[in-house]
C-alpha cells in the first residue's frame, strides 16, 4: 500500500521524539519497577516465611494432616495459591492505569492535529488512499507502544526474577508472553479509542479530554456501575441472627457485577491477565480444601469469552475509526 | 496544446447550499489559471473536488485522463498541491518536511535529496536549512509550501491563495516562479486569490466565480470586453462588476 511504511515511520520516530511519550513513558517505567520490586519481595517473604496452615470448618487442616485429612502440602499464600497472579498484581494494576494514559497521550490527536495543522489536505493531496494514512498511523503508533510494552516488561519481569531468585520455566515464559500479548491489545484498545476521536472531534483539546472521560470511565465508572446495578437488581439481604446482622450476597449480584465490570476494558484486561497468571487454586469440595494447580490452556479457557471481546472491541473501534475517516470529507 | 483539466458539469451541494453549480471549462496544459471569487464563492470547494477529496454531488472533472470520481488517486497523481494555510511538522526541518513528501510521492530517495535541496534554494530558504519548521514566519511557511507542492515534479500545479502572508520580495519571486514553471517546464498552474494585481499580470485566462456559478471566463482583455470596462479601468473594477458590486 503506497504511502504505508512512510507514514507508520514517521507517525513513530514523531511519537518516541515527544516529551509527553518520556515522560509517561518514564512514569510507568518507574512505577512498574517499585512494583515488581514490591512483589517480589512480597512473593520472597511468602515462600520463605509464611507457610501456613488454615484450620477448615469441621476442624480440618486443608492441605495438612487434620482429622480424616488426606492432603499433605501446606497451603503457601502468595506462592502457591495464585503464583505469578498475586506477585505481579500492582504491576498489572498499574499497567492498565498508566499503559492506558500512555496510549491515550499518544493518539488523542493523531488526526485533528493534522488538520488543524493544515497538513492533513497536503497528505490526502499525494496519491496514497487513506487506508495509507490512517493504517500507517495506527500501526506507527502501535510500534511504540510495542518498544513501550517490550522495555517495560523486560525490566519489570528482570526486578522480579532478580529479587526472588525464581528459575524461568517453560510455563512462566508462556504465562508472560500471553500478559505481554494482552497488556499489548489492551493499550492498542486505547490507541483506536484516541484514533477515533481525533477522527470525529475537530479540537484536540476536546478528543483529549474525551480520551480521559473513556479512560476514566474504563477504570471507576463502568466498575462501579456494574456494582451499582447488580445491588439494585440483587440487593444483599440482611437477616437477624443471635449473634447479630448477617448479609447475604446474592449469586446475581456478583454475575450482574462481572458481566457490566467485564465491559470495561481495564476490568477485562485486569481478569484476563490475573487468570492468565494464577498457576493454583484453591479447591472446595464438601469440607476439604485442595491445591490444584491450573495450566495455561484452562486459564485460557477460562477467559476465552473476555479474551473474544477484547479483540473484538478493538476490532470494532479500529473499524468505526477506519470508516469514519475514509468517508469524511475533507474542507 | 490540449486541456489537461475538463470540468464537465461539475456541482457540489451541502444540504440546500449550492457551493459550485453545475461548472464547464477547461484548462490548457501549460496555462496559468486564476479561479477568482469572494469568500464562499466555490473555489477552493472546486479544488478539493479536482484533487479527489471531496464528491462531486453531480458531473464530474477529468483531470489529465483521469476521472476524479472514478480513478481520484490517478487523478491526482500529478498534481500538486498548496492547500490555504498550508501546514508542516514543525520539528522537522525544511529537507526533512519535504524528504516526507517525496517519499509519499514514491521519488527514489537520492533523486528526492537533491530535488530538495534545489527546491529550497529556489524559493529562498536556502539560508534556513537547519532551521525547525516551528520557527518559521508564515510567509516562509508559504515559501516552504511552494517547494512542497513542486517535490514531485507536477504536471498541474494548484496554489490556493498563496500570496497570503508573503511580503513584496516574496511575491516577486514566487511570480517568477509561477511564470518558470509554466513557460520554460509547460507545468499548467491553477491558482486563487484576492490580489487581483499579480492576476492581471500573471494570467493567461480567468475564471470569475459568484455564488459557485461560473459568471466570466476568458483572458483579461475578453473578461474586460464581456463588461464593456472603460479603456484604463483597473481589473478590480471588472471583477467587481462581475460580481454584481458595481
Amino acid at each position: 500500500m503506497a504511502g504505508f511504511l512512510t507514514m507508520a515511520k514517521k507517525e513513530f520516530y514523531d511519537i518516541i521524539g515527544e516529551k509527553k511519550f518520556l515522560l509517561i513513558f518514564g512514569t510507568l517505567l518507574i512505577v512498574i519497577l517499585v512494583s515488581t520490586f514490591q512483589g517480589g519481595l512480597q512473593y520472597s517473604s511468602s515462600q520463605s516465611s509464611t507457610t501456613t496452615t488454615t484450620t477448615m470448618p469441621g476442624g480440618q487442616v486443608p492441605g495438612g494432616q487434620g482429622p480424616g485429612g488426606n492432603q499433605t502440602r501446606p497451603i503457601q499464600f502468595m506462592g502457591s495459591v495464585s503464583g505469578l497472579s498475586q506477585a505481579l498484581s500492582s504491576m498489572v494494576t498499574n499497567f492498565s492505569l498508566v499503559g492506558g494514559v500512555l496510549a491515550i497521550a499518544i493518539s488523542f490527536d493523531t488526526i485533528n492535529s493534522e488538520k488543524q495543522r493544515g497538513s492533513l489536505k497536503t497528505l490526502l493531496s499525494y496519491p496514497i488512499y487513506r487506508d495509507s494514512i490512517v493504517y500507517g498511523k495506527y500501526v506507527g503508533g502501535l510500534l511504540a507502544v510495542a518498544l513501550v510494552s517490550v522495555v517495560t516488561f523486560m525490566a519489570g519481569i528482570g526486578v522480579f526474577l532478580g529479587v526472588t531468585g525464581l528459575a524461568l520455566t517453560m510455563d512462566t515464559v508462556l504465562r508472560l508472553l500471553i500478559f505481554f500479548g494482552v497488556s499489548l491489545v489492551y493499550m492498542a484498545i486505547f490507541l483506536a479509542i484516541g484514533l477515533l476521536l481525533s477522527i470525529v472531534l475537530p479540537q484536540p483539546s476536546t478528543s483529549l479530554l474525551a480520551s480521559m472521560i473513556v479512560w476514566l470511565s474504563s477504570i471507576q465508572l463502568i466498575p462501579n456501575l456494574g456494582y451499582a446495578i447488580g445491588q439494585i437488581l440483587y440487593p444483599v439481604r440482611m437477616t437477624f441472627r443471635e449473634g447479630g446482622p448477617s448479609f447475604t450476597m446474592q449469586s446475581g449480584f456478583t454475575t450482574i457485577r462481572a458481566i457490566i465490570s467485564g465491559l470495561s476494558p481495564s476490568t477485562a484486561y485486569e481478569n484476563i491477565v490475573n487468570s492468565i497468571l494464577t498457576t493454583s487454586e484453591l479447591q472446595f469440595t464438601s469440607n476439604q480444601a485442595t491445591i490444584v494447580s491450573v495450566s495455561v490452556d484452562k486459564a485460557l479457557l477460562t477467559v476465552a469469552p473476555s479474551l473474544i471481546y477484547f479483540v473484538g472491541l478493538l476490532i470494532a473501534i479500529f473499524a468505526v475509526a477506519y470508516i469514519i475517516f475514509t468517508r469524511q470529507e475533507i474542507r | 496544446m490540449g486541456p489537461i483539466i475538463e470540468l464537465k458539469n461539475l456541482t457540489k451541494k451541502y444540504g440546500n447550499l449550492v457551493a459550485v453549480d453545475h461548472n464547464n471549462y477547461q484548462v490548457m496544459e501549460g496555462e496559468i489559471f486564476g479561479l477568482l471569487g469572494h469568500n464562499g464563492a466555490g473555489k477552493t470547494t472546486t479544488i478539493l473536488m479536482l484533487l479527489g477529496l471531496i464528491p462531486p454531488t453531480e458531473g464530474t472533472a477529468i483531470v489529465d485522463g483521469a476521472d476524479i470520481k472514478e480513478n481520484p488517486l490517478q487523478a491526482r497523481r500529478n498534481v500538486g498541491l498548496l492547500p490555504e494555510n498550508a501546514g508542516f511538522y514543525d520539528n522537522l526541518n525544511a529537507k526533512q518536511n519535504l524528504s516526507f513528501y517525496a517519499e509519499l510521492a514514491d521519488v527514489p530517495e537520492k533523486v528526492a535529496s537533491d530535488r530538495c535541496e534545489k527546491l529550497i534554494d529556489m524559493v529562498g530558504l536556502g539560508d534556513k536549512r537547519p532551521v525547525k519548521v516551528g520557527a518559521y514566519s508564515r510567509g516562509m511557511k508559504q515559501r516552504l509550501g511552494i517547494a512542497q507542492s513542486l517535490v514531485r515534479e507536477p504536471k498541474v500545479l494548484i496554489l490556493d491563495e498563496p500570496l497570503q502572508g508573503i511580503d513584496p520580495e516574496g511575491t516577486r519571486d514566487l511570480r517568477e516562479i509561477i511564470r518558470g514553471l509554466s513557460k520554460e517546464k509547460g507545468v499548467t498552474i491553477i491558482f486563487t486569490t484576492h490580489v487581483l494585481y499579480e492576476v492581471n499580470r500573471l494570467c493567461d485566462r480567468v475564471a470569475i466565480m459568484k455564488n459557485g456559478v461560473i459568471a466570466g471566463l476568458g483572458t483579461i482583455p475578453e473578461l474586460r470586453k464581456q463588461v464593456n470596462a472603460a479603456e484604463g479601468e483597473d481589473f478590480e473594477q471588472v471583477f467587481l462588476r462581475y460580481q454584481g458590486v458595481v
